[in-house]
């Protein structure tokens, strides 16, 4: 075991990267910061569902005056880096006056409030990541609620259902039937750009991974840090992958009659979706 | 359009000055009546005009060659299609004045579709329950029971807790039929409801259908099944070009077609 440990640390690769001694040590200041990029990720993601719902029914509403900034605002936040939004907001928020006068009112908001990180960062650091996600997921509910067959919204209303019950009660249901396994990969993006709040000081999982490795001047901290995000990953896009084979067995297997295949459209382009090449 | 006046165009001597208090259902006026019905989609006028006036427990079957109107007529009554002109008036309702509570005339029209609409992620009895519970705040226990009288209504009894992808298209059509039935409407309106069914299965719905018409219930049929026009039918019209060209009892209209155009059609079907 010894000299098996002596002959692997003598190439440089296995080495600088893969080095059992730095992984050892690295390993529990990464578990450590597991639970903070989680935080980020899940916070951020159930944040983002109204967010991304109300921008939804904006761009789909009547009148431009509601259409035209949910139409600009999505435009903008998907069409500029992550990275930029985060500087933006981040330091941004921090210049703006009533920021400081805030902090000032209510110091609490600079004490350890969970993970030993102040309130301050998960305030800037959520914002900026709901707001970024909401944006994609405005896309995944239009896509998904367009995708009804219209005969759905006019035989409830032919009840006599108003629209908004109809949305709630039948309309909604099946979107979001439809939308699950986009929107689950749309959390593992946001999962994985949780990373790049390190640049701004957050420690999550890449900043701790980035500090042990400047420390020991070895990549292997990093590679823990991959492990991690992967244990969320692979086996949530696994799932995903089951649940669309289920879904399209359930809604293509002996349902739909002809007429009404030929009345559906295909699910738009948004849907289609492969999340390690979506952004 | 003439929105401000109360009173039907075509039927100023009736007295609907004020909705509410004069219609009856039994003093023999119209449930449904259509005056002067126009409807255009862009520059395209679908409807030139439309006449008509429907009793209580009339079996009204609408004929025509496809793009003749037909099904916007039938979608102008519960106004899933806004009306360009004319008037359209449910018992005491005008439904086509902006004041108009659409979601109040709806309750009580029923309407079934060609493509049967089915909510595809509720059951049979979850489809017939669930606007009866939202619509007419029925209890569920309630709900529950009306859902299962009118599925057994149209022979689905033994399939309420079924899936509408795990039932026929015949079967899934009579669930749209009882969806519409338990809101207890006045009047019913079937749109072509057996042109997606396959031959076998048209029977069955076309048999609920009659016992429907037999019970009395008030129904404007768009339909090519020309037996069951002639056989359940209280008066057939028939539609070309946006306008109407015939109407009258199924003998009349089958039997002694006095346009050229119904003869043509007539020709043509059978």
């Amino acid at each position: 075991m010894e000299s098996f440990l002596q002959w692997w640390e003598t190439f440089p690769i296995t080495r600088l990267f893969f080095s059992f001694e730095v992984m050892q040590g690295a390993f529990p200041v990464i578990l450590k910061a597991f639970p903070v990029s989680l935080f980020f990720g899940v916070a951020a993601f159930v944040i983002a569902i109204p967010g991304g719902l109300l921008l939804a029914f904006m761009k789909m509403g009547r009148t431009r005056l509601v259409r035209w900034p949910a139409t600009i605002y999505i435009d903008v936040v998907r069409g500029t880096p992550l990275f930029l939004q985060i500087l933006i907001v981040y330091f941004g928020v921090a210049t703006l006056p009533f920021w400081r006068e805030m902090i000032v009112a209510y110091p609490w908001m600079k004490q350890p409030f969970l993970f030993g990180i102040d309130f301050t960062f998960y305030l800037r650091g959520l914002t900026v990541l709901a707001l970024n996600s909401s944006a994609y997921m405005a896309e995944i509910f239009r896509a998904g609620i367009q995708s009804i067959h219209k005969g759905q919204m006019e035989a409830a209303r032919s009840l006599g259902m108003p629209t908004p019950i109809a949305m709630a009660y039948v309309i909604i249901p099946q979107t979001i039937r439809r939308i699950l396994p986009t929107l689950m990969s749309e959390f593992i993006l946001l999962f994985k750009d949780t990373a790049l709040l390190s640049a701004v000081g957050i420690a999550e999982m890449t900043l701790r991974a980035r500090e042990f490795a400047a420390s020991t001047f070895n990549q292997s901290a990093y590679i823990v840090a991959a492990a991690f995000y992967l244990l969320i990953t692979i086996p949530l896009g696994r799932f995903v992958a089951r649940l669309e084979d289920k879904l399209a067995e359930s809604e293509g297997g002996g349902g739909a009659r002809p007429d009404e295949d030929a009345a559906q459209p295909p699910l738009p382009p948004v849907l289609t979706h492969d999340h390690m090449n979506a952004r | 359009m003439s929105n401000k006046s109360n009173t039907p165009a075509s039927a100023a001597t009736k007295s609907h000055a004020a909705p509410g208090d004069s219609w009856s259902p039994t003093n023999g006026q119209p449930i449904v009546r259509i005056c002067d019905l126009k409807k255009s989609f862009g520059a395209v006028e679908v409807l030139k005009g439309v006449d008509i006036d429907i009793k209580k427990s009339e079996v009204v079957v609408i004929l025509g060659p496809s793009g003749s109107g037909k099904s916007t007529l039938l979608r102008c009554v519960n106004r899933l299609e806004q009306p360009t002109g004319g008037e359209v008036w449910f018992e005491d309702i005008m439904v086509n004045a902006k004041k108009t509570d659409i979601n109040e005339v709806r309750k009580r029209i029923g309407m079934v579709f060609q493509s049967f609409n089915l909510f595809p992620h509720l059951t049979a009895k979850g489809n017939v329950m669930i606007a009866q519970r939202k619509v007419l705040k029925r209890s569920k226990a309630e709900a529950a029971r009306i859902a299962m009288e009118q599925l057994d209504r149209v022979g689905l009894g033994d399939r309420v807790d079924y899936y509408p992808a795990q039932l026929s298209g015949g079967q899934q059509q009579r669930v749209a039929i009882a969806r519409a039935l338990a809101m207890n409407p006045h009047v019913m309106l079937f749109d072509e409801v057996t042109s997606a069914l396959d031959p076998e299965l048209v029977r069955g719905v076309l048999d609920v259908m009659k016992e429907l018409a037999d019970a009395g219930m008030t129904m404007i049929v768009v339909t090519h099944e020309m037996g069951f026009a002639r056989e359940v039918a209280t008066r057939v019209v028939f539609m070309d070009g946006g306008v109407i060209v015939e109407e009258g009892t199924p003998s009349e209209v089958f039997d002694n077609p006095q346009h050229e155009r119904t003869k043509d059609f007539l020709g043509h079907i059978s």
